[in-house]
């Protein structure tokens, strides 16, 4: 029965349906732009409960500060979105309508322009993007299963450090391996690669140093010099006469060295130095130098030829590029990064200084490397190494 | 990005322009220590004087830093290391045992492995500072092997703390350890100095200490070298700002 009237009044009547979306006239904008809710406070923290009337209305002045704060409407401006809907395929978000300019957003495949997943999310929890899934709009919580995955992955942390480093203010974009020229590398260009680099001081190119080859020369190559400068060595490995002589040569090499810049060293480009060399240029030590000569036994590893590490890929990678803003970077002609970034997860440990100087030779980061360290509370925290 | 390390001055007037970093002996003449088990004692307090003043070496058994209380019975204890070294390599201090015997070489780094089975990596590290100049105190109040100082503890604060390793064991690698470390360290303004030391020979690192006979003189540590690596806590957001 009851029922049934109610069925009747809704014939009875027309319903009235309030469109979500409302346009608001200027003066109503500008008075909800300063729109100011604060809570009446003052006194001391109180602790316990005294049922006081005092206190009841306080209770609820609160709690309705509280529901007029949440219920004021959220404005937009309409259209103030990019379009874009998310590829499968391509685990991309194609850009179907485009607001504002992209900037270092986004890359173009057929001259269609795709997000990645991880720009996508962070321009839609800015509130700058709104993503569609089978022309279905996609809320935030949805993008975070739709974008990352719903298993545990890598994609995480990588949307956690892009999202802090592009906060903090650098673009952020996908680490591009520097790809030498495709000619093959003979054992002949190394030698002379090498032989003009000690003899005449020209850098070895980069795609040269590369080469797998490259490294058994420059250890063949040091060995016949050993046997020359010291022809029996093994005999008289424990006479202090060669010993002297050895040291005395790097001393001044260490000496030339600390002239160019006393004290200080390149981020992560091992320039096989010691980076506490510093006290060696007190007055002391020059004073000293014989008695320290004596007990210069150990020395920096200098120059550890790996047996067979040229090829295999290394136990990182290398995720991202760093740019800063004033630093003309282009989408299309990228700079060298001012950083390139590894993510590190909660519990991988930091990568040794032979990993590094493995990552150094084969040259596969073209900046200083920033580690960026994921914790467990999702903290995030940069590293800079510094090797010898 | 170019590496430049600190050297913090104290703020005292210190001044000891005869110290050298050595002590030199005259005429042959030798310090006396007694390898009490844990440390090598000195307890004559002018040759406890002299040593603490020529390179800062040993801590006063009564005092923070040198022999400084001035009582009678106070004396200068000599880490292991340091010991090892003026002894072995400086051949400035003569060790004796408790019994009153002389300790040799092998004898001594018998003790010292026993106490602490990564000695020999410490004292290739050890070593390896002191040939740069560097003036080396235990660095255990901050959880590492060593502290290095430019000149001398009283005139500059610690620029490194120094942690040894070795190829087998990386558990300063481990982001709760190195990030503990490295905060500790900075509350000071160090930098954290991993040294990992490798051998070429693969005999004496991280292998068991039964054999000693590839040890059998001082110099055989020149089968060890090292690797120095310095990781740094880096403030990207700060970084960024400065740039703009």
């Amino acid at each position: 029965m009851c029922k049934m009237s109610g069925t009747m009044d809704l014939d009875a009547k027309f319903v009235e349906i309030n469109p979500t979306n409302t346009f608001l006239s200027a003066e109503q904008l500008v008075t909800h732009r300063h729109l100011e809710i604060e809570a009446t406070c003052g006194g001391l923290k109180r602790t316990q409960n005294e049922g006081s009337a005092a206190e009841l209305e306080e209770i609820t002045t609160a709690l309705s500060n509280l529901r007029a704060q949440l219920s004021v409407p959220r404005i937009e401006r309409l259209g103030g979105r990019a379009l874009a809907s998310w590829d499968e395929e391509q685990q991309a978000a194609e850009i179907l309508r485009k607001d504002g300019k992209f900037g270092s957003f986004g890359y173009s495949v057929q001259s269609k322009l795709y997000l990645e997943h991880y720009e996508a999310l962070f321009l839609l929890e800015l509130g700058r993007l709104q993503l569609e899934y089978h022309d279905v709009t996609v809320s935030v919580e949805q993008a975070y299963v739709l974008l990352l995955g719903e298993l545990e992955s890598e994609k995480y942390h990588n949307y956690l450090v892009y999202s802090a480093l592009s906060r903090a203010g650098y673009i952020v974009v996908r680490h591009k391996r520097h790809q030498p020229a495709a000619e093959t590398v003979t054992r002949a260009d190394c030698i002379w690669a090498l032989l003009k680099e000690k003899v005449g001081h020209i850098p070895t190119a980069a795609h040269i140093k590369a080469s797998p080859l490259y490294a058994t020369v420059e250890k063949s190559m040091e060995d016949v010099k050993q046997l020359i400068m010291w022809p029996n060595t093994e005999q008289n490995e424990n006479s202090g006469e060669r010993i002297d002589f050895k040291f005395d040569t790097r001393k001044r090499k260490a000496h030339a060295a600390s002239r160019d810049y006393p004290g200080s060293k390149k981020a992560c480009l091992s320039t096989r130095k010691s980076l506490v060399d510093l006290p060696k240029t007190e007055a002391t030590f020059a004073r000293f130098e014989n008695v320290f000569k004596k007990f210069d036994i150990v020395q920096l590893k200098s120059n550890d030829y790996p047996t067979d590490d040229q090829t295999t890929p290394p136990s990182f990678s290398i995720s991202f590029d760093l740019h800063l803003h004033n630093g003309g970077f282009k989408k299309r002609t990228p700079k060298t990064p001012t950083f390139n970034v590894m993510i590190l997860p909660p519990d991988a440990p930091f990568p040794t200084h032979s990993e590094i100087a493995q990552c150094q030779r084969q040259q596969l980061h073209t900046a200083p490397l920033l580690v960026v360290s994921v914790s467990e509370s999702k903290q995030i925290q940069a590293f800079l190494y510094f090797i010898s | 990005m170019q590496f430049t390390f600190q050297c913090k001055k104290k703020r005292c007037n210190f001044r000891n322009s005869n110290a050298t970093p050595f002590p030199i002996c005259e005429q042959g003449e030798r310090y006396h220590g007694v390898l009490t088990g844990l440390s090598v004692e000195i307890s004559d307090s002018t040759q406890s004087q002299s040593l603490h003043n020529n390179g800062c070496y040993g801590k006063g058994s009564k005092s923070r830093g040198g022999p400084a209380s001035g009582d009678e019975d106070e004396t200068l204890l000599l880490g292991l290391e340091e010991s090892c070294f003026l002894a072995y390599y400086l051949k400035v201090l003569e060790i004796k045992n408790q019994s009153g015997t002389s300790v040799d070489w092998e004898g001594f780094l018998k003790v010292a492995q026993d106490l602490n089975d990564r000695f020999l990596e410490n004292l290739a590290c050890y070593l390896y500072l002191k040939s740069k100049n560097w003036v080396i105190k235990s660095g255990i109040k901050f959880g590492g092997d060593f502290l290095i100082y430019k000149q001398s503890p009283r005139n500059f604060h610690a620029s490194f703390l120094v942690i040894v390793q070795t190829h087998s064991d990386l558990d300063y690698y481990q982001p709760k350890n190195l990030k503990g470390v490295q905060r500790v360290a900075e509350t000071s303004d160090k930098d954290v100095l991993l040294l990992t030391v490798d051998c070429r020979t693969g005999l004496t690192v991280g292998q068991p200490k039964e054999d000693s006979s590839h040890i059998a003189t001082p110099e055989a540590l020149k089968e060890i070298s090292v690797t120095e690596t310095i990781v740094r806590r880096f403030n990207y957001s700060s970084f960024v700002q400065s740039k703009q």
